[in-house]
């Protein structure tokens, strides 16, 4: 079952990898803001009113995701703008910028003792397209997808919210193809940084296109180094993760499940030949497990799966598009478990059908990582928000915390002692 | 008073008929020459002078000057009228050549001219039926504004700079931005013209006067306007001229402007109007400085700005002739012009560049054809065209980081500061602009006016030769004609109706894979078109002779530009389901002018307007958040008001204030894909000023050191209420655009009746932190001298 060492903040706050553990903490969650060791916890939503123009986010923050209300209307911390990502690592909150390629700063929270989200520090930092947590650093890549030939990838030291070191990555080099490696993400395996990614023309007007759908690569990093080791290639699956999403999933036995949607594109038509499936890399190797092969297309009865959130015991909460729905930046609004180790595949119960859902929240969802429960933000075409919990072991979803005015756009966990 | 006037101007036209067609009868003719002035001792510019009886009139230059020619023997009564005067008859016996000065006395009872300097046309144009407000650009000649700053100062009006001298700027009138708001030169559409010839780079002294068109916009401005226009009129009245100026001030900033013109008295003319802007923008900012490695923040740090020189170098050249029998005005003339800007921050001053920046030119045959009565009486055609052959770069090839120390780290292989490219585009931008207009009878005129618009789009970047594969012809026309109907009643009343029909035909290339091979491209060519029926009313009212009111509603369109249509190759993503903006405009207002005494005159205007603006064209990100794509997603509603209060103390001081307010409410009611009404419906649209102002004083000492030297003290304030950057029902602790006071002063000697001009100026007296957009601070204090010299005749 649980591994306690397992049991870590940064898998807890990226949510949707599932990284080596870097530190030991008991939690019991979903208690109505009781941990196991007197400190108290508390969620912060980062929450995105819907309009078209002059839209910031909204850090809201509530004791628990089961129930209640919380709303932006007066009430939550304004973000500079919209297209904000946000990860927790060492109990301090980051919002992260997207900021269309120009630089700009970063800002750092942690709870105070009453609870409330206060502000520790800014500093500068990069556009990012991937950001995750590694050792005590948050990682950060900006991946260029046209022009510049270098991937940059900076570490930010978690506790002292400052770059500590950066790398550049020939991307042109890395692909080798005549395209570019855009990389997905990348997650923390043992002492190394797998960064999957899909190649690109990087050519205007048809950037994203690829002449080459039908495979996998990841990109194996040395660490603190940021220099690529080796990379390796699967010929049965497209690409893994896909633009700005994460692919790999780490397990507790350190096995590496990569997705794949297989939706790449060329001149914006579907080109991949391969199903949507999963396949695996074995713990401490660094080639792809050919004896592993899990085909979800095949499972599901034609439908592909578009995000996935690890919540343990090798129970995944997939999004999933059925076959018209399809799209290389579509979010499935149709929600399946699987279990990777004996490959079922299970539709969930309790969510809303796909016609009520206007998105899904394509990452920064929450897992406590208990094997059992993940946390995922819905808005509805009424336009009201909600977070579902979703027991994987049931594949059963039930309504939690409803979010006024905002659809949501991060689900992240802190804790705090109390003064009293 | 003016109303009169207008109809003498009239008569003049067609009175200046018969002048050409008469010039060949014989007889003892003489010609009768004087001066007009005011009982107070000055000339009088703009006074008209009639021989009703003989059908002769002309108007007075800027001494006050006069001549009628070809008058036969006899006696003739000769009226002579002014605004602000009352009007002389006086009987002039003709043997010989003759000469008489005549002086006026001031009216104080009739609609005056407020204004000091005694040049009407600007109060002239605010008697339209349309709400538009006239600025006086004559006036401001010996300051160092651009024509942005100018157009600041008037009520409505807010224009948000990003930076110093010829940084960006965003336009706003009554709540609409940027293309929604359409500028002209002359009557002729400036969209086509490129960086080089902009707002924010052309030199006051080009323009005699500015008409800022709010919501509704006249039919011979023709153009898909969706909230208002801004017309500027150049053309120096004089035949002969030559204005000369130079400034120099903080932050190395150097701007000169030659006008020029000369027309011969067989009628061939040359105009030449040249300027040039330079300035190293190096103005102090307090910013937090990160550091270059760790990104820390060293808070607080007054430091100069660094990568942000600006310059243009703009000539226009006009050569033709005037008052010829077939034409009144024909006119062969190009723009040649470059630019050169450099790009110090991003949208938030923490993104600091140091090698970046961007550079355009034009080059812009054009020609202007104007003939009034054209083969009948009444019948007055106006027929204009250019070609613009400029094209615009970006140019970030640099891989480096900056900070505010101006340090750098630099990286190897092929990078750039934000986005690698080198791309070039040339538009090729056509338009033709003809009107034509007919008086039917003293009461009824009709106008027809049509634009034309081409646009060819072309690029290439040389750092990306293969997306030349993927370059596909992006070609629109556009076509605006419009049909308008004016009924003057009489002096009290008149109405002007019309409707514009726009349409727009696009026609573009997609790429795709047939086989799905590499490298495999093959093209499809796709067209969409539109056309959309506007229309509106305009109609003006005196209710006494110093009342004006006036209401005018206009259903108006703005068509998607080509940008917005196809995208631009690097982040804009096009959409070519995209259908126009639309707006209803609704105005009223009023004019009231009173003396308290024959010393103290006040005038107060007041307007309210209504705007119910639907389906704005809105950028949203694509899917994989990746581009922009534009989209029909907001509508709004202004309910806005504006006054003015002007109160002048005999010649020697003006002084005034404006205050806007705007009530600009979202007024989407569902977003995409939502069926319950959004929590942002009807809340304020953020990032937008709602309350601003202006207030101005100057004092005018005459005759200071020797006659007609005049010493002018100048004193401009602007105020903008404190603004929310994102929308003000939402959130706690919220980020704001802060109050902004700016104060200007400036001291203007002009000598020998405006001959020699020397200006001073201090702008942003205070050095107060200024904002027009969030975190991105205006310059601080600067100074800035302006010499000026003036001739003609």
């Amino acid at each position: 079952m649980f591994n306690k060492n397992t049991y870590i903040l940064t898998a807890l706050a990226v949510g949707l990898s599932v990284v080596a553990c870097t530190k030991e903490e008991t939690l019991t969650p979903g208690t109505d803001g009781q941990t196991g060791d007197g400190s108290k916890e508390r969620f912060v939503i980062a929450a995105l009113p819907i309009g078209s123009t002059g839209v910031a986010d909204y850090l809201l923050t509530a004791d628990t995701l089961s129930k209640g209300t919380v709303s932006t209307k007066g009430s939550g911390i304004e973000q500079d703008g919209t297209y904000r990502y946000y990860i927790t690592h060492k109990n301090r909150f980051f919002s992260l910028l997207y900021g269309q390629g120009n630089p700009g700063a970063v800002t750092t929270y942690t709870l105070n003792a009453a609870g409330k989200l206060e502000k520790v520090s800014d500093f500068q930092a990069e556009t990012v397209q991937v950001f995750t947590t590694v050792q005590d650093d948050i990682l950060t890549v900006k991946v260029p997808r046209s022009g510049n030939e270098s991937a940059s990838f900076y570490r930010i030291n978690a506790d002292q919210s400052k770059v500590v070191g950066e790398a550049q990555v020939n991307i042109v080099k890395l692909a080798g193809n005549g395209e570019r490696a855009h990389f997905t993400w990348a997650t923390q395996v043992g002492d190394k940084v797998f960064a999957p990614y899909m190649s690109i023309k990087g050519v205007s007007p048809d950037v994203f296109g690829t002449s080459y759908p039908d495979s996998a690569w990841v990109a194996v990093l040395s660490y603190p180094g940021l220099q690529v080791e080796k990379v390796i290639k699967d010929n049965r699956t497209s690409f893994i993760g896909r633009y700005f999403i994460d692919g790999l999933a780490v397990d507790e036995q350190k096995d590496i499940y990569a997705f794949s949607s297989a939706v790449a594109t060329n001149s914006g038509k579907a080109t991949s030949t391969k199903p949507s499936a999963i396949t695996r890399i074995k713990a401490g190797t660094t080639e792809f497990d050919k004896s592993y092969y899990f085909d979800v297309e095949k499972a599901s009865g034609g439908y592909n799966l578009t995000t996935q959130l690890y919540v343990g015991n090798g129970n995944v909460i997939l999004t999933m598009t059925s076959a018209s729905e399809k799209g290389a930046y579509a979010v499935g609004k149709r929600l399946a478990i699987v279990n990777v180790y004996n490959q079922t595949f299970k539709w969930v119960d309790g969510w809303p059908a796909a016609t009520e859902i206007n998105t899904v929240a394509a990452r920064s969802n929450y897992t406590p990582l208990d094997g059992k429960n993940g946390y995922l933000g819905v808005t509805l075409t009424d336009g009201t928000s909600y977070i579902y919990q979703v027991d994987a072991t049931t594949a059963k979803a039930t309504r939690g915390l409803k979010i006024d005015g905002g659809s949501i756009q991060g689900i992240n966990r802190l804790t705090y002692k109390a003064t009293q | 008073m003016p109303i009169v006037q207008q109809r003498v101007l009239l008569f003049f036209g067609v009175f200046l008929a018969f002048y050409v067609f008469s010039f060949a009868q014989p007889g003892n003719k003489f010609s009768i020459s004087g001066t007009i002035q005011a009982s107070s001792g000055e000339t009088i510019p703009g006074a008209s002078v009639v021989i009703e009886s003989l059908k002769k009139s002309t108007i007075t230059d800027e001494k006050g000057r006069f001549t009628l020619t070809e008058i036969p023997t006899g006696e003739h009564q000769v009226q002579v009228r002014s605004v602000g005067f009352k009007e002389q008859v006086k009987t002039v016996r003709v043997r010989q050549n003759t000469r008489f000065s005549l002086a006026l006395e001031q009216d104080d009872i009739q609609l005056t001219e407020v204004s000091v300097i005694g040049r009407s046309d600007a109060k002239e144009v605010a008697r339209q039926a349309f709400n538009v407000t006239a600025v006086d650009a004559s006036k401001l000649h010996n300051s160092t504004l651009d024509l942005s700053h100018a157009l600041d100062r008037v009520s409505g009006v807010r224009v948000r700079e990003s930076g110093g001298v010829g940084s960006n700027f965003n336009f706003s009138l009554n709540g609409f931005t940027g293309r929604q708001v359409k500028f002209f030169i002359d009557g002729v559409p400036m969209d086509n013209f490129g960086s080089s010839f902009q707002l924010n780079n052309i030199p006051i002294n080009l323009a005699e006067r500015v008409d800022v068109y709010k919501g509704v916009v006249p039919i011979w401005l023709g153009s898909d306007a969706l909230g208002g226009a801004v017309n500027i009129v150049t053309g120096n009245k004089q035949r002969n001229y030559l204005d000369a100026s130079y400034s120099y001030g903080s932050f190395n900033t150097h701007r000169s402007a030659v006008n020029a013109g000369i027309t011969t008295k067989s009628g061939f003319t040359v105009q030449l109007n040249a300027f040039q802007n330079y300035s190293d923008n190096n103005y102090w900012v307090t910013v937090d400085v990160a550091d270059i490695n760790t990104g820390e923040y060293f808070r607080n740090q007054r430091v100069r700005r660094f990568h942000d020189t600006y310059r243009n170098e703009t000539l226009v050249a006009n050569v033709g002739v005037v008052g010829k029998k077939y034409a009144d005005k024909l006119l062969f003339g190009i723009t040649l012009g470059q630019n050169r800007a450099e790009i110090q921050t991003g949208a938030r001053m923490v993104s600091v560049f140091g090698q970046w920046y961007r550079r355009g030119n034009i080059v812009m045959p054009s020609f202007r054809y104007q003939k009034e009565n054209l083969f009948v009486k009444g019948l007055n055609v106006r027929l204009t065209g250019n070609f613009n052959l400029g094209q615009e770069q970006n140019v970030d090839t640099v891989y480096r980081r900056y900070n505010w120390f101006q340090q750098f780290k630099e990286y190897p292989g092929k990078g750039s500061e934000r986005e690698r490219s080198l791309y070039k585009f040339r538009n090729n931008n056509g338009l033709i602009t003809a009107n034509a207009s007919y008086q039917i009878s003293g009461k009824q005129s009709i106008s027809v006016n049509n634009v034309f618009n081409t646009f060819n789009r072309q690029g290439f970047d040389e750092l990306n030769p293969a997306n030349q594969n993927y370059e596909q012809p992006r070609v629109n026309t556009k076509n605006i004609l419009g049909v308008g109907y004016k009924y003057d009643y009489d002096d009290r009343w008149n109405t002007s109706l019309f409707v514009k029909h726009f349409s727009q035909h696009n026609k573009y290339g997609i790429t795709y894979n047939p086989s799905g091979n590499f490298g495999d491209v093959a093209y499809m060519t796709q067209k969409n078109s539109f056309s959309q029926l506007g229309y509106g009313i305009a109609t003006s009212y005196f209710l006494q002779k110093n009342l004006q009111l006036k209401a005018s509603y206009e259903k108006s369109y703005r068509l998607p530009e080509t940008d917005e249509l196809y995208g631009d190759l690097l982040n804009l993503e096009g959409n070519i389901n995209l259908k126009p903006e639309t707006s209803f405009n609704y105005n009223v207002g009023f004019s009231y002018l009173t003396n308290l005494t024959k010393q103290h005159r006040f005038t107060f205007a007041a307007n309210a307007l209504y705007r119910d603006a639907r389906g704005f064209i809105r950028p949203r990100l694509n899917n994989n958040q990746t581009k922009q794509v534009m989209d029909n997603l907001a509508d709004v509603t202004n309910l806005g008001f504006d006054g003015e209060i002007r109160y002048s103390f005999k010649r020697m001081l003006t002084t005034g204030v404006n205050l806007t307010y705007q009530n600009l409410r979202n007024n989407t009611r569902f977003e995409d894909g939502i069926t319950a009404q959004s929590p942002l419906y009807r809340d304020r649209i953020p990032n937008m000023p709602f309350l601003f102002g202006n207030a101005d004083a100057s004092v005018f000492l005459r005759n200071v050191g020797g006659a007609g030297n005049t010493l002018t003290f100048g004193y401009n304030l602007l105020y903008v209420h404190a603004y929310y950057l994102y929308w003000p029902s939402l959130g706690q602790s919220k980020l704001d655009i802060p109050q902004q006071l700016a104060h200007d002063a400036n001291v203007v000697y002009a000598l020998a009746n405006g001959k020699y001009n020397i200006g001073l100026e201090c702008k942003n007296l205070l050095d107060a932190r200024l904002y027009d957009n969030f975190s991105l601070q205006k310059p601080s204090r600067g100074f800035y001298l302006k010499l000026r010299y003036f001739v003609g005749k």
